[in-house]
């Protein structure tokens, strides 16, 4: 026991519980337990840990790859019987094997079935859960199910009540356990950093940067910045690999002493702030680390704008990527009269792409501006659907020079739905389908630089 | 000697402790309570048994109130009392797991032993399949059936609505039909269940409701706690260890006869159910005297009897109260041989207001609790109305921007976040209905209305009791929107 708990560190409460519960040997185990918790807190890790170690009987089952209940219960089959190619399709059939060949085989032997990711089990078969909740009710077995998800009990509620699991909470790691976990794998962290830098490495070097000291000073600056916006182990633990890379680099290219806590501290802070906003989004910065590695003499400010530089273009790639597209010309217009067309209500339409829309309309624009509700803009509601007609009118109303419909200018309709950038009906005939414009109002902003366009000025939002 | 005293120590408090946990969750024959209904249906099995009448009767009741565990105890007595073997036949049906009619029939056919009979055979219609297991069952020269007994679990499950009712109508229809003497049981914790069933169904039911209610008999939900608690926590005097000249034959028929007696025991049929011998549980006469005063002692205890009360107030469900139990003992262990007040209190605390829900919203990162907040408050202006992606972005954009501490975080990155609350369930999408035409009803994931899935009161007590949340945070929260 004092081994398992030194292999899963900041648990020891939480084991300590599934212990007690699931009891020793051939005690009877409780009908049911409930695990939850946030992302990353160590209950599939729990569960498994101390399955293995008491050496239960136990079928672990990710719901996710068992996404049809047939496929469900032949998992559970095979993990109890070690067969191969069985065949259960419904409940009945699971407790009629669960009846006659595994109780010969295990009389009262505990057995355990782990379903992880429970929340799928919600949507496959209302009556699987509730029976899986009682299943010893059904079979002569010492079985017990357990339900690993991250949501909490009441969203299991179903209307005609089931029988009550016993609950378990997994709460989040504090700080200090999230220091202590990553620190834990410093070694790995060492080798990641050994095998990702170019430059070669001398004893000496590799002496200072395997030093544990720094890891944790490391850490902490780390954790300062972090700990606020994320507390998932497993991205914290991805930002600090790639990070922890970047703290080293004046290190290894005898910029700044590895003891000078000081000024690693100066070097980090920027570069920790930006890799900030990258946080979930996993981009691939690794054109960012090569450049500032050729200006060897560069100072250090200058390092660390060039990197904002490179982080800012990855930022920005809403605009490289409308850009991509290398829309036509009138392709471009056609988009934007589209986007308009979308977010514009249809009545207003007059007033903004005529020329002469009377005067007396004026007075009454100011009241409803006024009246106007920020949360219900039409920019926040989302696209409404809009005709041909209207498109094109709109087309031609924001077109400076004259061009005749022609079969290329409806081609191009049909390319921009091709494309994705407008969602349109299957109908063939062009008059009668509606279209939408699914881009937002970033992309179209691109788009429309490009031909000098404002599209601020005809959004009825703005106005 | 201290070792070995030790060593006997922790191994007489394992025996209490699968002792008891076998009582707690295998022992469904002891039943306490509602006199009344089990002699209703012990009387309407035993005039099917040996008067070959037949009947039907539904049984009612909230969950966990003891409609199984009173089946049980009624068959189990019967059984005792009657040839059951071969005067009748039970089969035992439960929505959870014969819900579907084919595989309903098919279990029919498994527990009447007739699949032999059966072969190949095909029949045109449900009915027909039926009548013809039951000429099966038919033997002698009198050509008389057994008495059936039909155990429908869940009951509320047979009847589908919008399909046919079937297996129901065929089984009422045979009550009536004199073919052969049967009763059909029917178990639902539904009030309604009369609602879902078919007229021609209906019309075949008997309308014999038994009603069973938790604190129908005794007024007061504490006592029927308390009692309960002691009996499945006391140990039977009969698991004291005999003197040692006496063979080991004789004396597992010696506890066996004991155990009969002993209103604290696990029944004999359990114990065998679950592969085990009596004579694993042997326990130190003395430790039993020592354990059963501790118990009593336990009740008599003003805080114990406030746990309980508090309990009782919540829930009257003797399923929750036996996990509670449950927990109660697993606890136990050679270094905490007894039971604390206050393991007891702080695993009903657990059990009644768990609070998983708030402890799930502090384990949010402040970005996400900040986008909860945001929309908090944009339900509240808006009275309820669902809102999606945009209008939370507005609204905490909004607030980011009149505070300068807060770090800007980009937009995927918010998306990301909001995404998280969604796969969470904290925020839930409003169903949208289906009516329109596909493409254009399909609303791409930042137009997605949603409302919160969390009750207010719930993020009001997790910011309350944040650690270290912003004070800009906090004050924002605090501030009427209105």
């Amino acid at each position: 026991m004092e081994e398992l708990i030194s292999t899963i560190p900041c648990r020891e409460h939480q084991l300590q519980d599934l212990m007690d519960l699931l009891g020793e040997g051939d005690e009877p185990l409780p009908y049911s337990l409930f695990v939850s918790g946030s992302m990353a807190t160590g209950k599939s890790l729990c569960v498994s840990k101390l399955l293995q170690y008491l050496n239960y009987k136990h079928v672990f089952i990710d719901c996710i790859e068992c996404y049809s209940p047939k496929i469900l219960y032949e998992a559970v089959v095979t993990g109890l019987t070690d067969q191969e190619d069985v065949k259960c399709d419904s409940m009945w059939e699971l407790t009629n094997i669960l009846n006659g060949v595994c109780v010969q085989t295990f009389k009262y032997k505990p057995i355990v079935l782990v379903f992880d990711r429970a929340e799928r089990l919600r949507t496959m078969d209302q009556n699987m859960l509730m029976a899986f909740l009682r299943l010893r009710e059904f079979c002569n077995l010492n079985i017990c199910t357990i339900f690993v998800t991250n949501l909490v009990n009441e969203n299991f509620y179903f209307k005609m009540g089931v029988r009550e699991p016993i609950k378990l909470y997994f709460p989040n790691y504090t700080k200090d356990e999230l220091f202590k976990i990553i620190f834990l794998n410093q070694k790995s962290f060492v080798n990641y950093l050994l095998s990702s830098s170019d430059a070669c490495i001398d004893g000496q070097l590799k002496e200072d940067l395997e030093n544990p000291e720094l890891f944790a000073n490391f850490l902490n600056a780390f954790l300062s910045v972090f700990y606020r916006p994320c507390r998932d182990l497993i991205e914290l633990q991805h930002m600090a690999r790639v990070n922890f890379v970047k703290y080293c680099e004046p290190i290894i290219k005898n910029e700044i002493k590895s003891t000078d806590l000081t000024k690693l501290w100066r070097h980090i802070a920027p570069i920790l702030k930006t890799s900030l906003e990258l946080l979930y989004l996993r981009i691939n910065t690794s054109k960012s680390v090569q450049s500032p590695a050729k200006e060897n003499n560069a100072t250090l400010e200058e390092t660390t704008r060039s990197y904002e530089n490179t982080l800012k273009e990855e930022l920005l790639s809403t605009k490289t990527f409308a850009q991509s597209f290398e829309l036509p010309y009138y392709a471009k217009y056609l988009l934007i009269a589209a986007y308009l067309a979308s977010y514009n209500p249809p009545k207003e339409d007059k007033r903004l792409f005529m020329k002469n829309h009377g005067k007396q309309k004026k007075k009454l624009q100011q009241v409803r501006a006024k009246a106007k509700i920020t949360e219900k803009l039409n920019t926040q509601l989302g696209p409404k659907v809009f005709t041909l007609d209207r498109l094109l009118a709109i087309f031609y109303a924001i077109l400076e020079d004259k061009i005749g419909l022609t079969s290329n200018l409806l081609a191009q309709i049909a390319t921009l739905v091709e494309l994705k950038l407008i969602a349109g009906s299957k109908e063939v005939d062009l008059d009668v389908s509606k279209y939408k414009c699914i881009v937002g109002y970033d992309f179209i902003a691109a788009v429309a630089q490009t031909v000098g366009f404002n599209v601020r000025k005809y959004l009825y939002d703005f106005i | 000697m201290l070792d070995t005293d030790i060593q006997s120590i922790s191994e007489q408090i394992k025996r209490v402790r699968k002792y008891i946990k076998l009582k707690i969750l295998e022992d469904n024959i002891n039943f306490r309570n509602h006199d009344e209904e089990r002699k209703h249906v012990y009387d309407l099995i035993t005039r099917v048994i040996l008067h070959g009448e037949s009947h039907s009767a539904l049984i009612i009741g909230p969950r966990g109130c003891g409609k199984t565990t009173l089946l049980n105890s009624v068959l189990h007595q019967v059984s005792q009392e009657a040839d059951v073997q071969n005067d009748a036949l039970i089969i035992k049906l439960n929505g959870l797991i014969h819900g579907d009619e084919k595989i309903a029939l098919k279990s029919i056919t498994a527990q009447m032993q007739l699949e032999n009979a059966v072969g190949d055979h095909i029949f045109g219609t449900f009915a027909e399949n039926l009548s013809f297991l039951l000429s099966c069952l038919k033997t002698g020269t009198d050509r008389t059936c057994k008495s059936m007994i039909f155990i429908l679990e869940e009951f509320d499950l047979f009847c589908h609505s919008g399909r046919t009712q079937t297996l129901l109508y065929n089984l009422f229809d045979i009550t009536h039909s004199k073919q052969a003497p049967m009763c059909v049981l029917g178990v639902t914790n539904r009030m309604d269940v009369m609602e879902l069933l078919e007229k021609r169904v209906k019309s075949r039911f008997s309308h014999r409701h038994i009603f069973m209610f938790p604190n129908e008999t005794c007024s007061d939900p504490l006592t029927s706690c308390k009692r309960l608690f002691v009996d499945t926590m006391s140990l039977p005097t009969s698991l004291g260890k005999r003197r040692k000249d006496k063979r080991k034959r004789k004396k597992s028929e010696c506890i066996q006869e004991d155990i009969q007696t002993d209103r604290y025991a696990v029944p004999m049929e359990v114990i065998k159910r679950c592969n085990m011998d009596v004579t694993d549980f042997e326990i130190d006469s003395t430790f039993i005297d020592e354990w059963n005063t501790h118990i009593q002692e336990l009740v008599n205890d003003d805080k114990f009897m406030d746990v309980l009360e508090k309990f009782s107030y919540y829930t009257v469900n003797e399923q929750i109260y036996r996990n509670v139990m449950y927990q109660i003992i697993s606890k136990l262990s050679s270094s905490k041989p007894y039971i604390h007040v206050s393991d007891v209190s702080s695993c009903v605390d657990e059990t009644v207001c768990p609070e998983h829900s708030v402890k799930l919203l502090q384990s949010l990162s402040i970005l996400e609790l900040s986008l909860v907040i945001a929309m908090m408050h944009g339900l509240e202006i808006f009275d309820g109305q669902p809102m999606n992606f945009e209008m939370v972005l507005h609204r905490y954009t909004k607030f980011a921007n009149t505070n300068s501490s807060t770090q800007s975080v980009p937009r995927p990155v918010i998306l990301k976040a909001f995404e998280h609350l969604h796969q969470l369930e904290i925020i839930v999408p409003i169903r949208t209905d289906s009516t329109g035409d596909t493409t254009t009803s399909r609303v791409q994931k930042e137009y997605k209305l949603y409302t919160l899935g969390i009750p207010v009161e719930d993020i009001k007590e997790a910011v309350k009791g944040f650690k270290a949340l912003p004070t800009e945070i906090n004050h924002w929260f605090n501030s009427s929107v209105m």
